[in-house]
């Protein structure tokens, strides 16, 4: 199984040269699919197997004094039940992405570097999620990393898709420096600290196993400040995939890349990769619970956050992208929250829809030429299929019953709600993911009105709008389907026993069905309202100009070019919303934004003054010598012994 | 004495001495052709590899329970000037592979170049001094091997005779050099008044100092700086950069791949006793006058050397056009790496430290062997001379990009293993040198930029305009250059060995890694 994946990946990579390679790359992820169905297929019909295959990649020790037996890192793959969830997302939405490629992207030069380069991220995602440990894992998490900076720079002449991929690339990357350093944490304190008997842990380095149990509290003595630190900087390395505040920034940018890759890594698996990590880690290993408030406000924070600038972008699919990040919010929120499988439904059904909206975005681009809602409109009648595509994915992006959304969202608010009378702190970031719900459903639907209700464009220079070919249309109506049914999964039993099962292995109770009817009534009210207000807005090709009042206006000028547009808003409330929208863009682009400024023109100012001591006299490198002579001196005499003295010890 | 069973355990040493001899007789007897004195280092630089290889291979590695035999003598004698450590046949392994990679690759120069045999020859000689630093359980004998690889560098940075940047970088190496040669054995001068024996495992055993303990610190402060300046740690470190720039690139690559171990190396010998045997210098503390405990005082000084060397090396690396000097900051940050394995002190540090020399032979070494190639392509010194190299020479580019990924710590490459084990091996310890561990991550972290500006030129940026085929022009005007896409087969076979090692080892570490832990174990165990 798993050789089959890395063939896929390499054989990809090797038919770069032939003309009908992009068929040929279908052809591959086709039979990834096939695979992952059977695999996925295997795990529903048999909830709760477990296969796991591995080898011993390299032994550490032992030493004496240090780890008595040694440690072993091993290479492997895990198929359980959450694994085979996400295989099934990766190789479903891989293949109908590639599909629909042959249309969208028959224009483009570079073909072959494309469908290589998708086709080793589709084996690298795969390989992500059988890892059956941190190690493993971080390798291919790296590697779809690599692949993620060279598809956002695919259009590499542009200055701006080049800037945006190596953005992607440098602010993911200061999360994966904590991951790294989580995952040093937690070894030093489970396979080399931790008590006998830590099975897979001690003896393997960081493999995850049936029966690994989360060694949390009870085991390791309590919330000990180094698991809490670990935890942290898991969350960091989660929080730079998964584009969670403060990390987000990438995301957005990333759209810079072609709308296939978006809908496949910046929307379906690659950011998943951050909520998948949160997952297995709280399954595995576990979270101290200062840990789990810190991830359940990162989550509930950038759900509303994030979700307050897709309410004013202009850009069809930077909206979409803005929802990405809101939606792993949600993910996110449920996984601090202690609802692991929860969070990981949510994945499921999510991949699903939000690959449908991009695609449908990709659909709209590829007719008009142009991502800026505000030049199109009329759309629905020249591009049925797509339309309609759409309107299902915002449907389920909404929490429409019956669209998948509402059941996996639904479950997310009512399980962080039954949580709420032990965690009264959790209670700010229910309120604000309560509600993004409203938002999610006016930005979507705003978006919908502008760009397929009233008559026609309102650019007229517009090229007349077609429906793409078959191959653009077979994955939208497949992906409208799942959008519609994969959260009716829920009622299969099978299904549920699987989720189950993911959550059992680690002995967490999973949280199904305890959302409360009253909310869920509420949340659903509150979406309606949301897309009421967007046809009051928007609907039937109205534009709303909102005149700037003279208070707003300096700051709007000092600050936006993003939101300076002819974006308007209803009197009712929308103002808060869009003064909330601005700070937070403040926060976005001058707080974090400076923060990375400063630290680059430090690092500048640091390297261009050391510089100055390499003058390449020789007489001042003598100095420099007999200066460290010194200092070496000093350490030795003065400075160690009095640190050793007064901290004790090493 | 028997001569057999004295000159045996130096067969190594021996071939290496006969090739360098055969080499100078050629050069008195006129025969001076690049391929001829070329071929004979090669074969002399990998007869005698196979030995250490096949000495490493038959020796006790295999048990710890067995006390070495034969040419492996790990518990040296209070008395002797040299002990055969099986860490220091992985160190000879590592040495006469950078030997082997940089002479096969200078194969590749024009044949009728000036000064090959002297080339060849001084390379053998450093080479020769290399191995005896191995071997070394004496710190005057240790000093006097140092001081053969130092002077016979000295001449290998000025072989030409004719760039004066090459003669200046040299003659700033020498006086340096000089001083810290002075320093190391105003060191060793101290400790023997402390000691009263230069013997290390002598040192070992010493129940404690006699006479004023200070004698202790500061002869080991001298020490450090003395062989801080071969090991190029900062602040230390300010001729390298020059050095490395002015000198041939080829010697370069000998310089970073090779010779500069040689400092780490000592490091490890001379300060594995005093970090790991516990002792204490009454009154030591100027504060309390409480004895304290000789091991945390020079952890903490190395430690501080390490965590400056790594960062100002990669803090400089960032502002540099030019590749070799880039190259050579670069250098300087991963000294500041391996010193965390003798500052740990224990054996997956040391193991880890070792692993990262290995390493580096086929990174850096193998990077400069490569810049050395491109220059002779009739490319510039810049990085952004590198334009669009991955177009006009991909698997150059592939290659060099590996070795880049590698140093930069990547996964799959050896680079992410080294260090993976290396900063594990300080996580494991505790205490502060956890910190060292997230030090260097940091670091790590912080030399991506500059590594991956290079991948950017090379690969992103399209070529400059006027397509640089002089290499081709070079090509046309002699028999100099060279088959294999201009490189030389020598280099092209250098190069692509080192880019094949770097996944290879990468991807299945286990044999060289298994190989490098045990003999660390010893070494810490019961080696010197």
């Amino acid at each position: 199984m798993v050789a089959a994946f890395a063939i896929v990946g390499l054989a990809g990579t090797r038919l770069k040269r032939l003309e009908w390679g992009g068929w040929v790359a279908v052809a591959f992820s086709g039979a990834a699919l096939v695979v992952g169905v059977l695999i996925g297929a295997g795990e529903m019909l048999d909830p709760g197997r477990y296969t796991v295959v591995q080898y011993t990649w390299l032994h550490l020790g032992p030493a004496p004094g240090v780890f008595p037996n040694g440690v072993s890192l091993v290479v492997g793959t895990l198929v359980d039940p959450i694994s085979a969830l996400m295989l099934l997302v990766v190789t479903v939405v891989g293949f109908l992405v590639m599909l629909y490629s042959i249309g969208y992207m028959h224009h483009d030069r570079g073909l072959p570097r494309y469908y290589a380069e998708l086709s080793l991220f589709l084996a690298a995602m795969s390989g992500l999620v059988l890892a059956n440990n941190l190690l493993e894992f971080f390798l291919f998490w790296e590697l779809v990393g690599v692949c993620s900076y060279f598809l956002i720079g695919f259009y590499y002449e542009k200055p701006s898709a080049a800037s945006a991929a190596k953005e992607a690339f440098l602010v993911t990357r200061v999360g994966d420096v904590m991951f790294l350093l989580g995952i040093f944490l937690y070894f030093s304190r489970y396979a080399l600290a931790g008590p006998a008997g830590l099975g897979g842990w001690a003896a393997n380095g960081f493999v995850f196993t049936n029966g690994n149990q989360p060694f949390l509290a009870s085991s390791m003595g309590g919330n000990s400040t180094l698991l809490t630190v670990a935890g942290i900087m898991i969350l960091g390395g989660a929080a730079g995939k998964s584009a969670q505040f403060p990390l987000h920034v990438w995301l957005p940018d990333a759209m810079e890349g072609p709308t296939t890759v978006s809908a496949l890594i910046h929307a379906a698996t690659m950011v998943a990769a951050g909520v998948y990590l949160l997952a297995v880690t709280s399954l595995f290993l576990g979270f101290t619970s200062l840990d789990q408030l810190v991830i359940v406000a990162i989550g509930g924070f950038t759900t509303f956050f994030a979700a307050t600038m897709a309410v004013v972008h202009p850009d069809i699919k930077r909206v979409i992208a803005y929802s990405t990040i809101s939606q792993l919010g949600y993910m996110v929120l449920a996984v601090g929250a202690g609802f692991a499988m929860v969070g990981l439904f949510h994945l499921f059904t999510h991949a699903f829809f939000k690959a449908l909206l991009f695609l449908a975005a990709g659909s709209v681009i590829h007719a008009v030429g142009t991502q800026d809602l505000f030049k199109m409109g009329g759309l629905r009648k020249p591009m049925r299929v797509t339309a309609a595509a759409f309107a299902i994915g915002g449907l389920a992006l909404a929490g429409i019953p019956p669209f998948a959304g509402f059941w996996s969202k639904d479950d997310i608010l009512g399980s962080l709600y039954s949580e709420l009378g032990t965690h009264p702190a959790y209670w700010p970031f229910f309120l604000l993911a309560f509600a993004a719900v409203f938002l999610t459903a006016y930005y979507i639907f705003r978006a919908w009105f502008l760009a397929f209700s009233g008559d026609g464009p309102r650019d007229p220079t517009l090229p007349h709008a077609h429906e793409g070919p078959w191959v653009m249309q077979v994955p939208l109506v497949v992906l409208s389907a799942l959008a519609v049914g994969s959260g009716l999964l829920i009622f299969w039993p099978n299904f549920d026993t699987l989720l189950l099962n993911g959550a059992g292995a680690a002995g967490i109770p999973p949280v199904f069905g305890t959302s409360d009817l009253l909310l869920s009534a509420a949340s659903v009210i509150l979406a309606a309202g949301g897309i009421a207000l967007a046809w009051r807005l928007w609907g039937n090709g109205r534009v709303f100009v909102l005149a700037p009042t003279s208070a707003v206006a300096p700051v709007r000028t000092l600050l936006l070019n993003r939101y300076y547009f002819k974006v308007g808003y209803d009197w009712i409330g929308t103002r808060a919303v869009y003064t909330v929208a601005r700070a937070a863009d403040f926060v976005d682009q001058f707080v974090i934004d400076g923060t990375v400024h400063g630290f680059e023109r430090m690092f500048a100012g640091l390297s261009e003054r050391l510089r100055r001591i390499q003058s390449g006299l020789v007489s001042d490198y003598a100095a420099y010598v007999v200066a460290g002579l010194l200092a070496v001196f000093v350490l030795l005499l003065l400075v160690a012994p009095y640190l050793i003295a007064t901290v004790g010890g090493k | 004495m028997d001569v057999a069973s004295f000159v045996l355990p130096f067969l190594p040493e021996v071939v290496l001495l006969a090739a360098t001899l055969l080499i100078f007789l050629l050069d008195v007897l006129h025969v001076r052709r690049t391929e001829i004195v070329g071929a004979l280092a090669v074969a002399g630089a990998a007869v005698a590899l196979l030995l250490v290889v096949a000495d490493l291979r038959f020796a006790p590695l295999a048990s710890l329970a067995t006390l070495p035999a034969g040419r492996i003598d790990a518990v040296g004698s209070p008395t002797a000037l040299f002990a055969f450590t099986s860490l220091g046949l992985v160190f000879q392994g590592v040495f006469l592979i950078a030997t082997l990679l940089v002479s096969l690759a200078s194969v590749s120069r024009p044949s009728d170049e000036r000064g090959a045999p002297i080339f060849f020859g001084l390379l053998l000689l450093a080479t020769l001094g290399m191995l005896l630093v191995t071997v070394a359980a004496d710190l005057i004998f240790l000093l006097l091997a140092v001081e053969l690889t130092s002077i016979s560098t000295y001449l290998l940075v000025a072989y030409t005779r004719r760039d004066p940047r090459s003669l200046e970088a040299a003659m700033k190496f020498y006086i340096i050099g000089a001083l810290s040669t002075t320093l190391s054995f105003f060191g060793a001068s101290l400790l023997y008044g402390a000691y009263g024996t230069t013997n290390l495992y002598a040192i070992r055993l010493a129940a404690g100092p006699v006479g004023f303990p200070v004698l202790v610190l500061l002869g080991y402060g001298f020490l450090i700086a003395g062989l801080a300046f071969k090991a190029t740690l900062v602040p230390f470190h300010a001729w390298a950069v020059d050095v490395y720039d002015g000198a041939p690139t080829d010697v370069t690559a000998f310089l970073a791949g090779g010779s500069k171990k040689v400092g780490l190396f000592a490091f490890f010998l001379v300060f594995l006793a005093p970090i790991l045997f516990v002792r204490t210098v009454g009154g030591g503390s100027p504060f309390t006058g409480a004895a304290v405990g000789l091991g945390p005082v020079f952890q903490l000084t190395l430690g501080v050397l390490a965590v400056l060397t790594m960062t100002v090396g990669n803090v400089l690396a960032l502002l540099q056009k030019e590749m070799k000097r880039m190259l050579a900051y670069s250098s300087i940050s991963q000294a500041g790496y391996m010193l965390i394995g003798i500052t740990v002190g224990t054996a997956p540090a040391i193991a880890g430290a070792t692993l990262q020399i290995f390493a580096h032979v086929f990174m850096k070494g193998a990077a400069f062997l490569v810049v050395g190639g491109v220059a002779a392509l009739g490319i510039g010194p810049l990085v952004d001379d590198y334009r669009g190299l991955g177009t006009r020479r991909p698997l150059l580019s592939v290659a060099f990009a590996l070795m880049l990924l590698s140093l930069a710590g990547v996964p799959l490459t050896i680079g992410f293993v080294s260090k993976f084990v290396l900063f594990s091996a300080a996580v494991q310890a505790q205490g502060f040198f956890v910190w060292l561990a997230v030090a260097g991550l940091l670091n790590s972290a912080l030399s991506v930029f500059y590594y991956a500006r290079v991948l950017k030129v090379m690969f992103f940026d399209p070529a400059p305009a006027a397509p640089a085929d002089r290499g081709a022009v070079v090509g046309a005007s002699g028999p100099s250059i060279l088959p294999a896409g201009g490189l030389g087969y020598g280099r092209a076979v250098a190069i692509g060995l080192s880019a094949a090692l770097i996944v290879l080892v990468g991807l299945y570490p286990q044999p060289v890694l298994g190989a490098i832990q045990l003999a660390a174990q010893h070494f810490v165990a019961t080696g010197a």
